[in-house]
């Protein structure tokens, strides 16, 4: 009983292994010939603006919540899709069922407004009273 | 498989109902809009419906989905207890201002029906993964419901703290339960009973470790110390109705999911059939249940006395209250389970109705201090006098359904020869009697300040929900003999009579 936690044990010891031999070894061997391109942030090839930690829009978590519902059932379709033919009718029954319940949520997202993606309203500055004459 | 699966579908039908339930109150409420009455009267039918179905299956037994869940007179009990304390909170919510208030009109009505659903799961669930699943699904719930009244800070705050907390406790639990099927190679309880048996003496310090982590996830379902921490702040933060269904439906939930598994896994299994509880050699639980529930009795009593907020005085009163229920668990035997139901049910009725009261006065004043429901007795009499039996049945006065819930408990320590913890039981209602009355004190002999001394006035549905609670409370007092042949009869485990 023990000795299966014991592979595991030796594997997690292998694991921590590897990874420290090839970190190490990679920083011996390595050149290092630094360039101030080579130490910028990546970002797609585009220049970094501002700080890393800056606040996300609060509606980039609901679409990403509701993206991971339906990439979720992805994962549940293709198993299902492949034992399809074995299990016929009743498999066709319960996936609907499912994907039911899953549309019944987009639509409440949907109608309740959550989907849509309200714009800040930018706002122009706009002088009250006129200090530059023109033609002055 | 599928014929196995298809052919006991309809032992499914009470959770089938509920589910089917949620879509359509979804859709009800998207399609209707602000008409929230209609929505919670489609949930209440639904409820009914699904109470039905368990009423019919009362007294049967299967196991279902390759032993995943079973369907038990003890699962029948809580489904009942459930169904009547959801039904209860949905009536609450149409009278609660803050959700009258509220951004969303009718999310509460899902959410609680959901929260119905998993606690569902619970009870009846044999197997660890949809012990964990189950129990999961009613915590996501709740910090959802904790959080409702999005634009009061104090909700939000309640929230956070219920996700961490629960967060932390349920991650430990998993991992317990990880440790245990790496010891055993199985995760349904039945089985995992079997092999501790056949190992006879159990005497891995793996065990011990199992232990104490597992009942930090039941303990915290069921806010007992020391797990307790998140239970005033967010009972003092959400709104009430919500409070009411943390307390009554979430705790149930949580010890109908602990009593199983503790009643199953840790039993030698050849007790199975004879109906007598053995506990498998080297297997201490109940000392460790012992510990826990003696430090709730204790921290929850004390500490309940410093209060001033009602809602905090609850919530350190559930704590010390599921001490209480937790006695009937160290005892192990079917006495000690049939008392536990018996206090389940008289739970449901006091603390329901003591969470009615206080919103009722809460709504009206817009304080849930206790120094502020001075002289409230001349104000509402009604409301007040209802909440001194609800203050009386929670304390376990006599007559009230509190005291035959704690009498049963006690009898059945007693009979254990536990005599030492039956006392320390009987020396901590005395303390609870001290605060419980303290309510009563600001109602009765005090006076209302100068200027408000004013009658308040309340609809008559709050009244008539009133009664709802404050009737069984006595009723069961007087005549106990239906509830405890009930609890006698619910008190089988699956395969186990």
């Amino acid at each position: 009983m023990y000795s299966d936690y014991g592979q595991v044990l030796i594997f997690l010891i292998f694991a921590l292994g590897f990874v420290a031999i090839a970190l190490v070894s990679a920083w011996i061997v390595s050149p290092k010939r630094p360039t101030k391109g080579k130490y910028t942030t990546y970002e797609c090839g585009e220049d970094t603006v501002g700080e890393t930690w800056v606040k996300f829009n609060i509606r980039f978590y609901i679409t990403a919540l509701i993206f991971i519902i339906f990439d979720v059932e992805i994962v549940f379709l293709f198993p299902w899709a492949v034992v399809f033919k074995e299990i016929g009718m009743l498999a066709f029954i319960e996936m609907a069922a499912f994907l039911l319940v899953l549309i019944v949520g987009l639509v409440y997202v949907w109608a309740k407004g959550d989907l849509q993606w309200d714009k800040p309203q930018p706002e122009i500055p706009k002088l009250d009273r006129e200090i530059f004459k023109a033609g002055n | 498989m599928q014929p196995q699966i298809l052919s006991k579908i309809t032992y499914f039908l009470p959770e089938t109902v509920l589910i089917i339930t949620l879509i359509v109150c979804i859709l009800a409420d998207v399609i209707l809009k602000k008409k929230s009455l209609v929505v919670s009267g489609l949930a209440i039918a639904g409820l009914l419906v699904s109470g039905y179905f368990v009423y019919l299956q009362y007294g049967m037994e299967a196991s279902l989905f390759k032993r995943m869940i079973v369907i038990d007179p003890y699962a029948s009990f809580f489904k009942f207890l459930f169904i009547l304390s959801t039904i209860f909170v949905l009536l609450f919510a149409v009278s609660s201002k803050e959700f009258r208030d509220a951004e969303h009109k009718n999310e509460h009505t899902y959410l609680f029906l959901s929260l119905a659903l998993g606690a569902f799961l619970m009870a009846s669930s044999v197997n660890m993964l949809m012990m964990y699943l189950s129990l999961e699904l009613v915590s996501l719930t709740s910090y959802v419901l904790a959080g409702y009244t999005k634009k009061e800070k104090r909700s939000s705050e309640a929230a956070m703290k219920y996700i961490i907390y629960g967060a932390a406790s349920s991650g430990i639990m998993i991992y317990a339960m990880s440790l245990l099927y790496g010891y055993t190679g199985t995760m349904n309880i039945y089985e995992t009973a079997r092999i501790l048996t056949a190992t006879g003496t159990v005497s891995s310090p793996m065990i011990i470790i199992v232990l104490i982590m597992i009942t930090a996830g039941f303990g915290y379902k069921i806010s007992s110390v020391p797990f307790h921490f998140w239970t005033p702040d967010v009972y003092e933060g959400s709104p009430i109705p919500v409070t009411a269904f943390l307390a009554v439906t979430s705790s149930a939930a949580g010890f109908s999911v602990m009593i199983r598994f503790f009643a199953t896994t840790f039993l030698k299994s050849s007790a199975f059939v004879a109906g007598s509880w053995q506990i498998i050699d080297g297997i201490k639980w109940t000392e460790i249940i012992i510990v826990l529930s003696v430090a709730s009795m204790i921290i929850g009593n004390f500490v309940a006395v410093w209060q001033t907020s009602m809602k905090r005085l609850l919530a350190y009163s559930s704590i010390a209250q599921s001490g209480y229920i937790m006695l009937g668990l160290v005892v192990a035997n079917q006495a000690g389970l049939t008392a536990m139901f018996i206090y389940l049910v008289a739970y449901l009725f006091m603390n329901l109705g003591a969470f009615y009261a206080t919103m009722m006065i809460a709504n009206r004043l817009n304080s849930d201090n206790i120094e502020d429901m001075k002289g409230l007795g001349y104000r509402s009499p009604f409301v007040s006098i209802s909440m001194v039996v609800f203050m009386f049945a929670l304390s376990g006065i006599p007559s009230t359904a509190g005291f035959i819930g704690k009498f049963y408990i006690f009898s059945a320590l007693i009979e254990k020869q536990m005599l030492w913890l039956a006392f320390i039981g009987l020396a901590n209602s005395v303390v609870s009697l001290f605060f419980y009355v303290k309510v009563v004190k600001y109602m009765f002999l005090m006076k209302p300040d100068e200027g408000y001394d004013s009658k308040v006035q309340y609809g008559y549905g709050g009244y008539v929900m009133l009664m709802l609670f404050a009737v069984p409370t006595i009723f069961f007092g007087l005549y106990f003999v239906p509830l405890v042949k009930f609890a006698e009869a619910s008190a089988s485990f699956f395969g186990l009579r």
